[in-house]
């Protein structure tokens, strides 16, 4: 293992890391965060979870960087690759030693980073942050290795496309996107995959360029004693070169005008209906953004009148839904819903929109307001009970903003957001001409 | 984890009644305080499970469980319960297992005044409206007719695989029951079986967090508002297999093959032999594990698939989850393989891949090196399986499903300790075997598997990528092995769950 840097780094001492405190804060735990000099981020949360550990590296890397035509779904391939092991620990050794320390090993690719995650005793941290290390590093395999997964990869495709959500979902974000790589899901286009066991020259340039010291924050959650860890981690990431490249992600240019499409799903399913709007990216301290996350709660969520009328009352739809999500770049807000009569794709479709027209119009009340706000902080407080859900359930902001100030800066935001802004944040995302509707429906229904 | 935190302590309140209404004893309580933890979680067994459901109208114990937490009480309309929850951030759910329904919710403790009175509504006072039954029945038919048979092929190869094992029992059939009897299912059925299952005397009542003293004697009481009355519960089903290898193909237009085989053992959690068996099942399969045997032949050294794994308790939603879920027990267990979709020209050498792998258990056992790194990973790894409250208030629960005494995993870390290597080869000795299984393949083009099924032709495979001749040279004897099927049934999906 390289150690040649390790004495350099432990100056990283010398820069005293920020304690938060709880106070005025909603994130019910005080944290750490710490960078050491070639920019890797470690933020630590320690919490009364006595004996377990939550260790989680994220890779501020998705399939929304996957610039390269013919690369799509490489991120999700390349979290496999991980765990090909290294000459230090090849896969097998790393295999074995996770598996004798009995952790709870996984990861995950998203559109718009990478997680590796692992939960496990106290007494093995220092044995885990030495082959996280290790491998973020100096990740080695070879060709055959890298073809047999490059098979499994597919393997995974085939699974996940059994669903009528995948053909959906790859049928939205082709349709609605054009230069953007949100134009793919993350898995990947099916050619690009098949094609996958050709890329091994690629994959390695793969690692060099992302897997990089300032594009990883490393979250630990748990019982542990954190100037250990930080000793640790000094020691055993401290020589790893920084380097990490940008890939140059086209901004989707604005959507003028409507588009739609119907999609065939090979199995049989009830049809589905996404409609989708070029919506905002990430930014807890904007007022439209927070205020369209709200929206699509008081508007489509479980307590909202068309859930109630098409759902409980004409039981005209399996179910409704909006997602608001949290991304880097611009993504879809979208509205789904399962509709039970295809004949009745349209009226849903129309009810969708005298919805937004309303929201567009008439203020929400303040009682529906405040009950959203203190049901979303509860929801949060609530779901923070374990340190692998901190360290996941932080995952997604410390990816898309560098650290756990974000969460306080949205809840911040959201407390002040009026009826007023729920208005014009409706006014400003859910337009006819950046709207894209895509109908999938079974072959055999 | 406090070892502490774990116990399961009773209940040390008098016991309440309501005026002449029956008596919730102490021991109907199971209770897992945890002072710091800011929420409540409420769990509530019922023995009510599908096994209860009567013939012709199968289904109707999880229709009934939803017509108590996803409708109306006589307080309130569903809307009204969605509307009063909606600021809670909390919620109430029903899940339905063959042997139990089970009604659960969790609520953070500022909230518990205005959650408690909406959770108990659900089980003391629900309403049974038409159109709440309607809206449920549609959903559970949709469900059998469109997810299961056509978006689903893991969950449909075990709903086969379970079917066809405990056939003629009230375990044959799915909790969802069946299109036909689910569409029958009336207002009076629900009633009826509401008012037969959920007695006073037959619930448990699992609670655990950061409550109080007053939260326990509410739940005696406004429990004791049940009717009276213990319902008889079904025979454990003890299924017999006919000797031999019994293949049921479930044809369809499946764009890969699912496996699902096993066969019934006779151990469950508590009793001696369930531990190093556990151990063993454990080393060839630990669900969603790349330490599973299974996953290292099939998938990492063939590239076949995502993942095979092995059980010897129900997994429901395997797909869905990663640690075993809690009170889906039950008194006859099987042994299980699961492969997860392989291309369907790898299906015949997959199947004998994963055969010949459990054969050679069966016969030879596990060496000393396997035993020793699988009790060491196990001996952490069950650290994971209820790290919240809820999920130890599962398990504690289930404990008193199996009649443990203490807890099952504190009995599992224990067992850890002083397991040996022969008490593994021992138990799988006398409680595994091969020969006679159910093995349930999904797949397409269902009679030219059954030609080579019954002819037990050679699987040759091909790689599109090289491979090491190691694995080469083991292929020739996964291509040959002899599955000797005794039968082969097959179904088309559109005929199954009618």
């Amino acid at each position: 293992m390289q150690r040649l840097g390790a004495i350099v780094a432990m100056l990283v001492f010398l820069l005293a890391g920020a304690r938060l405190a709880v106070a005025d804060s909603i994130f019910p735990y005080a944290y750490r965060t710490e960078v050491l000099p070639n920019g890797l981020k470690i933020i630590m949360v320690p919490m009364d979870s006595p004996g377990l550990v939550a260790y989680y590296s994220i890779v501020r890397t998705g399939s929304r960087d996957e610039v390269e035509p013919g690369k799509s779904g490489f991120a999700h391939f390349f979290e496999h690759m991980m765990f090909r092991g290294t000459k230090n620990y090849p896969a097998g050794v790393y295999d074995s030693i996770i598996t004798s320390i009995g952790a709870d090993a996984n990861a995950y690719t998203t559109d718009d980073y990478t997680a590796f995650h692992l939960n496990f005793a106290t007494e093995d941290l220092k044995k885990v942050i030495e082959l996280e290390s290790d491998r973020f590093q100096n990740l080695y395999y070879e060709k055959p290795a890298f073809q047999t997964e490059a098979g499994a990869v597919y393997g995974e495709y085939r699974k996940s496309i059994t669903s009528p959500y995948a053909v959906l979902e790859e049928k939205m974000q082709d349709l609605a996107y054009d230069v953007h790589t949100y134009k793919h899901t993350t898995i990947g286009f099916e050619a690009d995959i098949k094609a996958m066991p050709e890329q091994y020259d690629y994959s390695l340039s793969f690692f060099h360029r992302f897997y990089r010291p300032e594009n990883v924050v490393i979250v630990i959650a748990g019982d542990f004693d954190e100037a250990k860890v930080m000793e640790w981690i000094t020691n055993d990431y401290g020589a790893w070169q920084p380097g990490y490249k940008a890939p140059a992600v086209i901004q989707e240019p604005e959507q003028h005008g409507p588009r739609s499409a119907e999609v065939t799903y090979p199995g049989k399913t009830l049809p589905i209906v996404e409609i989708g709007y070029k919506g905002a990216a990430f930014d807890p301290a904007s007022t439209q953004y927070v205020a369209a996350m709200l929206l699509g709660e008081l508007a489509f969520g479980e307590t909202s009148d068309l859930y109630k009328k098409l759902y409980i009352k004409e039981q005209k739809v399996e179910f409704i839904q909006a997602n608001i999500p949290m991304n880097r770049d611009v993504p879809l807000f979208a509205i789904y819903s399962m509709v039970k009569n295809a004949a009745d794709i349209p009226y849903v479709e129309d009810e969708v929109y005298k919805t937004i027209q309303q929201y567009q119009t008439t203020p929400v009340s303040t009682q529906r307001l405040g009950d959203l706000t203190k049901r979303l902080k509860y929801s949060f407080l609530m779901h923070l009970d374990t340190p692998d859900h901190v360290a996941g359930g932080v995952a997604r902001i410390v990816a898309l903003t560098g650290g756990l100030g974000a969460i306080d800066r949205l809840y911040t935001t959201m407390a002040a957001i009026t009826p007023q802004d729920i208005i014009a944040a409706a006014r400003e995302f859910f337009v006819p001409d950046h709207r894209t509707v895509v109908v999938v429906k079974g072959a055999q229904s | 984890m406090k070892h502490a935190l774990l116990c399961v302590a009773l209940l040390s309140i008098l016991a309440s009644t309501s005026l002449g209404g029956p008596i919730v004893s102490q021991d109907q309580f199971v209770l897992l305080p945890v002072k710091n933890d800011p929420t409540i979680s409420f769990r509530f067994v019922f023995l009510a499970g599908s096994q209860c459901d009567p013939q012709g109208k199968e289904g109707l114990a999880a229709i009934t469980a939803s017509m108590l937490t996803d409708a109306a009480t006589t307080r309130n309309s569903y809307e009204a319960v969605l509307d009063k929850l909606y600021p809670l951030a909390a919620s109430y759910s029903a899940s339905v297992s063959v042997e139990q329904s089970v009604i659960y919710g969790r609520v953070h403790r500022d909230n518990l005044k205005e959650y408690y009175p909406l959770l108990m509504d659900a089980v003391l006072r629900p309403a049974f409206k038409q159109d709440d039954l309607d809206r449920i029945k549609s959903q559970a038919v949709s469900y059998l007719e469109n997810t299961l048979r056509y978006s689903s092929d893991e969950e449909l190869g075990k709903a086969v695989l379970y079917s066809t094992i405990f056939q003629g029992t009230g375990y044959g059939h799915i909790t969802d029951g069946l299109v036909s009897s689910v569409k029958s299912i009336t207002l009076d059925d629900v009633r009826s079986f509401y008012e037969h299952y959920y007695t006073a005397s037959n619930a448990t009542i699992g609670v655990g967090g950061g409550y109080d003293q007053g939260l326990l004697d509410a739940l005696a009481t406004d429990f004791a508002q049940l009717p009276a009355g213990m319902p008889t519960i079904p025979p454990a089903p003890k299924p017999a297999l006919q000797p031999g290898m019994h293949v049921v193909i479930v044809d369809k237009d499946a764009p890969a093959t699912a496996f699902s085989m096993g066969f019934p053992i006779d151990v469950v959690r508590g009793q001696k032999d369930w531990y190093p068996l556990a151990l063993a099942t454990s080393w060839l399969g630990e669900h969603r594990n790349s330490s599973s045997h299974l996953y290292q032949v099939i998938r990492e050294r063939r590239g076949l698939n995502y993942g095979d794994y092995a059980y010897i308790e129900n997994f429901p939603n395997g797909g869905m989850r990663t640690v075993p879920p809690q009170n889906v027990a039950r008194r006859d267990q099987i042994f299980e393989i699961w492969i997860r979709p392989v291309p369907n020209e790898t299906r015949f050498f997959a199947l004998r891949a994963a055969l010949r792998e459990f054969k050679h258990l069966v016969e030879h056992g596990l060496t000393q090196s396997e035993f020793d790194l699988t009790r060491s990973f196990l001996s952490k790894y069950i650290l994971h399986f209820a790290p919240t409250t809820m999920e130890r208030l599962g398990y504690a629960l289930d404990d008193r499903f199996y009649h443990i005494p203490g807890s099952h995993l504190a009995m599992y870390r224990d067992a850890l300790k002083t397991m040996t290597l022969s008490d593994v080869n021992t138990a799988i000795k006398q409680h595994f075997q091969y020969g006679t299984m159910v093995i349930a393949a999904v797949t397409k083009d269902a009679a030219s598997f059954k030609d080579a099924l019954l002819k037990d032709s050679p699987s040759p495979i091909t790689y599109k990528t090289p491979k090491p001749e190691s694995v080469l040279t083991e292929d020739k004897q996964i291509e040959t092995f002899p599955v000797q099927v005794k039968s082969v049934d097959v179904v088309k999906v559109e005929d199954l769950f009618k």
